[in-house]
């Protein structure tokens, strides 16, 4: 089967138990604390970069998946949640726990540099403090803030007014040098390629990007903490919807249902998983074609026909997941064990509209490949721009279509299986140009794969025998998992490794919930791309990276 | 066809009304400036708020305007209310006569242009205000002092992505407006003349017939490798795609324009159109036989209202379609490409003329 992953004979991916790993770690490991998707290892606060060196080189752990970093009533803790990009169910966390009055734990920065904006956003919300940190800042929320939002003893009644005069305002600072002759250019926050309300300080040389840094945290809306005030049954799930909300809903919500279904221990029948699959390829057909659209808005400038094209075609997919949903954007139409509710009646019109669509699909496909991909200013101004090699992506937790522009061949629907992807027939898409060509080529393709996975879904569903529709499986009215069970599972999602963390005490809210955002990683990468190129490079890379700031803030 | 000229538009003023002496030439000139403008701002108005909307929605599947008057005509006299009643806000920091001058600038030097450019004939009048001798280098002094009003806007604005524009302005016209008229010469050498009327009499030979049908040796049709470098040499020139890169409003905003709003964006937004038809008339005049075409020559107006319109169309087209390059890559293809061919054309084209007189 075409799902089968090439065979990797590489030591890293060599599967130790627990017991081993905590054997390489020797003396490191302080204690165990494992968690539901993984084994925990807690370590002391100053050994973090060499704990994280030996699993990283000599266990083969090199994607440094999320940090997640909470309060207990006694302690601070950072998890780091590693994996394997070649078998991401190999997993493991490192427990970090730090003090209750002063916390400060090690960065992992120099082993991992994705963890520098993790432990900024863990400094901004939860307030520990990562020692050997290169630039630990506030990342999401203003300069000025006072506090930290998560931890314990902040005063959530309190209003905070974050002004401009007092905000670090980028406006006041002049940025002029006489020395140098570059220039400083605020891209941002409101700024026709930004795609959202992201702010890029940019530093210019003529046309020339000498640094670029991205700023984030204008749309940052506590969704963690709101999810934390929820209840799992119900009350969560209608979150995700917002965080991608480029139609890529149902993506989200699979991730929330995993994670959440993995916790409280639910089996899904396979009918709703079908239907979930389903769904989920089609609000990633909609999300590609957004990122298609806009990246040849951001190419070719305004007026492109190519935008309006793709924006119809997302329109038809729309139009699809309306029927099935009873929305265009925020569907929360998952539900903890299943689905809200079966196909949409008559389901013969369901499925023929649904065919329509895919029998239409590859002659869209093919006018975009003759309007973009294959012109030869298209070509110019993308192939060997916006270069990400593959160890820098990984370096930096690229995941998704950024990745598999850059050659990583890393998808958690083959990787670890969920939902019904393990029983189709697809095959994962992976270009090596490491350019922002290469990017759109693996969107544009994966659009082709989930086409296969729909018509197979709807093959499916179409011959399920009535009586076996069951699309909810029997779950209490509340849930409430057990105190102090903590799980971490990801899905693909439309930009990537959609991950969350969940920590439960009993009650039937998170006591911790951490969304890992793949946008968040990837847009950490920019500087990485653009540095160096002209000014129409970084647009197009940004582009490329198919960021949503609803995600990249949350 | 092969006529003698008519009479030049206040040439023909005077005769008609009899007016008398110095006075009555200038008289003359002034209505026929007048109805010659109003006929480009007419366009313009046309291009602007209504047409440019449905060609764009035709190009990208769409309706555009259909609310008020037919066609949607009548959201033209809505726009013009609309965006002459907008607060004009002046930025602070503005290099202010500069600042205020650059709007004005750019479309009265593509206004200018029209004034040397044979527009054709409505029953005896011609519209032509004036055949001076250098005309074809006089309209190319006029078209290019639009880069210079784009390089003022961009500078006195205090804008940094208004100073981007300015700057990719200069640099863009400077690698495009060499191998234009470098283009451009290779007709002079055919015709033998700078003087526009005579580059047009040129073009009214026969050169060949086709199942009875006579192909005009228009110089599109005699040197079709010089028309190709015009073309896209003129919309480089008038900053279109794939070369709107003073613009480029995914890059850098809206370039030379970001800061400029109300009575004054519509001034630039003005210019750019004029600009645009003024490149459709160079390229008529310069390669398509100007005014001329089937029929009677006192109908020869529609032909350039064609012709002008045609290559609006064009651009619209390239903008809903082709990419933007990026600056360096135009930079390139200006002065590594275009410079080169044009030059070799040049050549090419004297040697040709040389051996065949």
């Amino acid at each position: 089967m075409s799902l089968e992953r090439p065979d990797t004979a590489d030591d890293g991916a060599v599967e130790r138990t627990p017991d081993e790993l905590e054997a390489l770690l020797g003396d490191l490991v302080v204690d165990r604390d494992d968690h539901l998707n993984a084994p925990g290892f807690v370590i002391r606060p100053d050994t973090v970069q060499e704990t994280l060196s030996i699993l990283k080189e000599q266990a083969g752990y090199d994607h440094l998946s999320l940090v997640t970093a909470q309060e207990y009533e006694n302690r601070y803790e950072s998890i780091y949640h590693l994996k394997k990009f070649d078998d991401p169910t190999q997993e493991v966390s490192i427990v970090v726990p730090a003090d209750k009055d002063t916390p400060v734990s090690e960065s992992a920065e120099p082993v991992f540099r994705t963890a520098d904006w993790h432990e900024r956003e863990a400094y901004d919300l939860m307030g520990v403090e990562y020692d050997d940190h290169p630039d630990l800042r506030r990342i999401l929320l203003p300069e000025t803030w006072q506090g930290h939002p998560l931890s314990m003893d902040y005063d959530q009644e309190r209003p905070q007014i974050a002004s401009l005069p007092e905000h670090a305002n980028p406006l006041q600072e002049h940025h002029k040098d006489a020395e140098s002759d570059t220039m400083f250019l605020n891209i941002g926050p409101h700024h026709p390629a930004t795609h959202g309300v992201l702010h890029l300080k940019t530093v210019l040389d003529g046309e020339q990007v000498v640094d670029v840094e991205p700023d984030i945290g204008y749309l940052h809306r506590c969704e963690e903490q709101m999810a934390q005030n929820g209840t799992y049954r119900h009350q969560i799930m209608p979150y995700p919807d917002r965080w991608d909300y480029i139609s890529a809903g149902l993506l989200n919500e699979f991730a929330y249902a995993r994670a959440a279904e993995d916790l409280a221990d639910i089996e899904v029948p396979e009918y709703a998983q079908v239907i979930r699959t389903m769904g989920a390829e089609m609000s990633r057909i909609a999300a590609h074609m957004l990122a298609l659209a806009t990246f040849a808005l951001d190419i070719n400038g305004d007026f492109t026909a190519t935008f309006m094209y793709a924006i119809n075609d997302r329109e038809r997919v729309q139009n699809l997941l309306e029927d099935l949903t009873g929305q265009r954007l925020m569907f929360n139409y998952f539900r903890l064990g299943g689905v809200v509710w079966d196909l949409p009646e008559p389901r013969e019109e369901f499925f023929s509209k649904t065919r329509d669509f895919l029998d239409q699909l590859p002659e869209s496909i093919e006018e975009y490949h003759n309007l973009i991909t294959s012109n030869e200013i298209f070509q110019m101004r993308t192939i060997d721009t916006g270069v990400l090699p593959p160890e820098v992506a990984k370096n930096y937790g690229a995941t998704g279509p950024v990745a598999r522009g850059s050659g990583v061949d890393y998808d958690l629907r083959r990787d670890d299986p969920y939902g019904y992807y393990d029983e189709l027939d697809w095959d994962v898409v992976t270009e090596d140009g490491c350019d922002n060509f290469s990017r759109l080529l693996v969107r544009m393709r994966e659009v082709e794969e989930s086409a296969k996975i729909i018509e197979q879904c709807v093959d499916l569903l179409e011959d399920w025998p009535e009586d076996e529709r069951n699309i909810q499986a029997n779950v209490p009215r509340t849930l409430r998992p057990d105190d102090d069970t903590e799980i971490y599972r990801a899905v693909e999602g439309a930009k990537g490794e959609l991950g969350i963390y969940i920590r439960s005490d009993g009650t039937d809210k998170p006591a911790r919930f951490k969304i890992r955002s793949p946008c968040f990683s990837n847009l950490q990468t920019l500087p990485e791309m653009a540095n160096g190129e002209y000014i129409p490079d970084v647009v197009a890379a940004l582009g490329s990276l198919d960021i949503v700031l609803g995600e990249v803030d949350r | 066809m092969g006529t003698a000229p008519a009479q030049l538009f206040p040439e023909f003023l005077v005769d008609t009304f009899g007016l008398p002496g110095v006075l009555g030439e200038v008289v003359a000139s002034l209505i026929g400036a007048a109805v010659v403008a109003n006929i480009i701002l007419a366009f313009s108005g046309v291009a602007g708020p209504w047409a440019k909307r449905k060609i764009t929605a035709a190009f990208t599947d769409r309706i555009a305007v259909d609310r008020i008057g037919p066609f949607g005509l009548l959201i033209i006299p809505a726009s013009a209310v609309q965006l002459l009643a907008k607060e004009l806000i002046i930025p602070e920091g503005v290099d202010r006569p500069t600042w205020d001058i650059a709007p004005i600038l750019l479309p009265a030097s593509a206004m200018l242009g029209f004034s040397v450019i044979p527009m054709g004939q409505i029953g005896p009048l011609n519209i032509h205000l004036a055949d001076p001798e250098v005309g074809l280098a006089l309209v190319f002094a006029f078209a290019s002092i639009a880069s210079v009003s784009l390089v003022m806007a961009g500078y006195a604005s205090n804008n940094k992505y208004s100073l981007l524009g300015g700057l990719r302005a200069v640099a863009q016209n400077l690698a495009y407006e060499i191998p234009l008229i470098v283009t451009a010469m290779s007709v002079v050498i055919f015709a033998g003349t700078l003087q526009i009327s005579g580059v047009v009499g040129a073009q009214t030979e026969t050169l060949a017939t086709v199942a009875g049908f006579d192909i005009p040796a228009w110089f599109a049709f005699v040197n079709p490798f010089a028309f190709v470098l015009f073309l896209t040499a003129n919309l480089a020139e008038i900053g279109r795609n794939p070369f709107d890169i003073p613009e480029a409003p995914t890059e850098i905003v809206g370039g030379y324009q970001t800061e400029y709003s109300s009575a004054y964006f519509v001034l630039f937004y003005l210019g750019e159109f004029v600009h645009i038809f003024l490149g459709g008339a160079i390229l008529s005049v310069v390669f398509l036989g100007g005014a001329s075409g089937p029929g009677p020559e006192s109908i020869s107006f529609i032909w350039f209202v064609v012709k002008v319109w045609g290559f609006f169309l064009f651009t619209q087209w390239a903008r809903a379609a082709i990419p933007r390059v990026r600056i360096d890559q135009l930079i390139e293809i200006g002065w590594k490409g275009m410079l080169v061919l044009s030059f070799a054309n040049l050549v090419l084209t004297a040697v040709i003329v040389g051996v065949i007189a």
